[in-house]
């Protein structure tokens, strides 16, 4: 569906890529988590994909269609549900939807059936003469979302379509977005929220200084050696020169009467054993297995603060 | 078309949605309109013809006093009241500014004319009376004083002349001086002296005004839909940004030629009916609508400009206001071009709404037609085009920013 080749973009006036050689697949019909903290790339990648930002010629097919020499023919069987609340406060939701719908061109003989359409996947059939301003979050949300399956989209791109609302709400989304790729659609979903990406998503990616750092799915990423977890509980203070020696150990993290190494392959694993043995560092207890996707992604990323 | 149709048809229904663009687009001006013509009736009135209203009291019965009176009276724009009262209870009526002027003309002014002491005409003026006012009557007056005078003394020199010398004496024609002057306003068109009256002033200025308003509701507006996301969401669905201008431009376009309609109505019917002047629209039509359409678009793609140089709503909303008011005070539409000082008049060259206001004047005020106008015309055609080529440069500056 989506496949990108050492795609690069700088903005103008910028001092480093956004985006730096990226490479990337997405398959037909997946759902596809794009992860990455915030200054990551990924609007970014969005905007080049939805065709808000210029690509360079021969990086980008979509459908097997080149951007941006067939951007036109993409945009009218795609969709991008912006984070923010896109659509007009002061018109009712089903003036909104049909502006976007003449927006779109959508013939005016179809217009009703594809509204309807929108509103009854998004759960918005009651709310449809209320204006906009005066819905609540989730029905916002819902709005947003509406909009963008307007045209039937078979790539439809999510940023972040759960962003402060209640769990209700969220779970509906959720649900809905599930229907919409049960249905055939291709999704490509960016959250900061890793439990939603887990739970939602077959395949991820996650990107970081506009590079591609991992893609898999979850149980590819989880079951990675890399993402093994060991934790530690120490079963008394360690003394100065037990602290010394496991120091030296790279990759291990001391936190109080807790040793942890969030990556860390079955060798590794064996070594550190028979290191706290040889020091007699004594176990109260062992955890050792797959970390969750917050895990990964935070080892991936780092602990540092972004914008 | 469809998408075009979509875009006009949504602009107008936020517009008509927002009470506070309509109150600033339609009933601003208008209540500008009504209050500043009606407050300014006299001031604009003094330039374009004089009603000075004074009581006369004649208490000399003598040839020469009633001619006197007959010269006072026969000024043009000096309307006599009925002095039938005191001379004290005219003074104070005058003191009360319900007359300009009282003048007096004592008994025995005509004999003692020639005296070396003769007795003097008394004039006196109300407080509110402006000191151009003053020094007019007084002109006026002295003028009058002056002709009768000299008649008088001729007279005499007649009298007292040997028959032939006296006979040699040509008569003189005291009212000559007329002739030697040939006075003509540059407002004179078609034989006639016209100069801006109140209404004829404050429509077009406050009609320029309030178009130019609209850049306050279109960029706030504009900046909505890019921190909204519906602009890149738009973009997203293939919507080119000629079709999104496009789809600002029409519907802002249809309002000001609106606001024309309405501004008009005002001061073809509700100010007359409010007691001030009729607006009086010239005999073009088509320089009418050539007027209204390029102030419009200037006024248009001024507003696009300033939506694709700011960065928030209030600022839209900060600059847009100081820059119009800006341009108002330069322009002539808080203080009319004629009344400026030659500094100023050749600054209000630089503002479009001095072009776009001398081009309304020139349909209503001089009866100019396409030729008259296309100067401004083409001066609010470039300014516009110029801010669409800078808005165009760009439209958008959110699309990425993670």
């Amino acid at each position: 569906m989506i496949q990108i080749d050492g795609l690069s973009f700088r903005y103008p006036r910028g001092e480093n890529d956004a985006i730096s050689k990226l490479s990337l697949r997405v398959r037909p019909g997946s759902l596809f988590g794009l992860l990455g903290p915030n200054g990551s790339g990924k609007t970014t990648l969005i905007s080049i994909l939805t065709g808000l930002l210029p690509s360079p010629p021969g990086r980008v097919q979509i459908e097997g269609k080149p951007l941006p020499a067939r951007r036109p023919e993409i945009q009218s069987c795609s969709a991008l549900v912006p984070q923010d609340y896109a659509f007009y406060p002061r018109l009712s939701v089903a003036e909104n939807l049909a502006f976007f719908a003449g927006a779109l061109a959508i013939p005016a003989a179809d217009t009703g059936v594809r509204m309807q359409e929108a509103l009854s996947v998004s759960g918005l059939e009651p709310f449809h003469g209320a204006r906009a301003e005066r819905l609540s979050g989730g029905l916002k949300r819902r709005l947003n979302l509406a909009i963008g399956l307007l045209n039937r989209p078979r790539l439809l791109f999510l940023d972040e379509p759960t962003v402060g609302i209640d769990p209700q709400s969220r779970h509906f989304i959720l649900e809905t977005i599930r229907r919409i790729n049960r249905r055939g659609a291709t999704v490509v979903y960016t959250s900061h929220n890793m439990e939603e990406v887990e739970s939602l998503c077959d395949e991820i990616g996650v990107l970081d200084n506009g590079r591609l750092l991992v893609q898999g799915t979850l149980e590819q990423l989880l079951g990675g050696s890399e993402s093994k977890q060991l934790v530690v509980g120490l079963a008394s203070p360690l003394t100065a020169e037990q602290s010394k020696a496991l120091a030296a150990r790279p990759g291990l993290e001391i936190a109080g009467s807790e040793l942890c190494v969030p990556s860390c392959s079955a060798a590794d694993f064996h070594r550190l054993m028979a290191l706290l043995a040889n020091h007699g560092i004594e176990p109260s207890r062992v955890k050792y297995g797959y970390g969750n996707l917050e895990q990964l992604f935070l080892h991936l990323t780092g602990h540092r603060l972004r914008d | 078309m469809r998408t075009l149709y979509s875009l006009v048809k949504k602009e107008w229904i936020m517009l008509l949605r927002d009470w506070h663009a309509l109150l600033l687009l339609f009933v601003m001006p208008a209540v500008f309109i009504l209050v500043m013509s009606l407050a300014l009736q006299n001031s604009f009135a003094s330039q374009q013809a004089v009603h000075i209203r004074y009581y006369l009291i004649n208490e000399d019965p003598g040839p020469v006093s009633a001619a006197l009176t007959q010269r006072l009276l026969a000024v043009p724009g000096f309307s006599a009241l009925p002095a039938q009262a005191p001379v004290a209870a005219l003074a104070t009526r005058v003191r009360r500014d319900r007359a300009q002027f009282l003048v007096v003309i004592p008994r025995g002014f005509g004999q003692a004319l020639l005296h070396v002491h003769p007795l003097p005409v008394r004039m006196l003026a109300g407080p509110g009376v402006e000191p151009a006012v003053y020094k007019l009557f007084e002109v006026a007056l002295r003028n009058a004083l002056g002709r009768i005078y000299a008649q008088r003394a001729l007279a005499r020199l007649r009298n007292l002349a040997p028959a032939p010398v006296s006979a040699a004496v040509p008569g003189f024609d005291f009212d000559a001086a007329d002739k030697l002057l040939q006075a003509a306003s540059l407002y004179q068109t078609h034989g006639r002296t016209e100069f801006p009256s109140s209404v004829q002033q404050n429509v077009p200025a406050w009609l320029v005004f309030a178009m130019f308003f609209i850049a306050i509701p279109l960029s706030t507006t504009w900046m909505q839909e890019r921190q909204q996301g519906t602009y890149a969401r738009l973009r997203s669905m293939g919507l080119s940004t000629r079709t999104l201008l496009l789809g600002k431009l029409l519907p802002y376009l249809g309002i000001n030629l609106l606001q024309v309609i309405l501004m008009l109505l005002v001061g073809l019917i509700v100010l007359p009916w409010l007691g001030g002047d009729r607006l009086t629209l010239g005999h073009s039509p088509p320089a009418l609508a050539v007027m209204a359409l390029t102030v419009s678009f200037a006024s248009v793609t001024y507003a696009l400009l300033v939506a694709t140089l700011v960065s928030t709503g209030e600022q839209a909303t900060i600059f847009t206001g100081v820059a119009n008011l800006l341009m108002a005070a330069l322009g002539g539409i808080m203080v009319p071009r004629f009344l400026m000082p030659p500094l100023m008049q050749a600054l209000s060259a630089y503002s479009p709404m001095a072009w776009g206001l001398e081009g309304f004047l020139d349909v209503f005020l001089r009866h100019g037609g396409l030729r008259t106008v296309a100067p401004e015309a083409l001066r609010l055609v470039a300014f516009g085009l110029a801010c669409l080529a800078l808005a165009g440069l760009r439209p958008g500056r959110r699309e990425g920013k993670g």
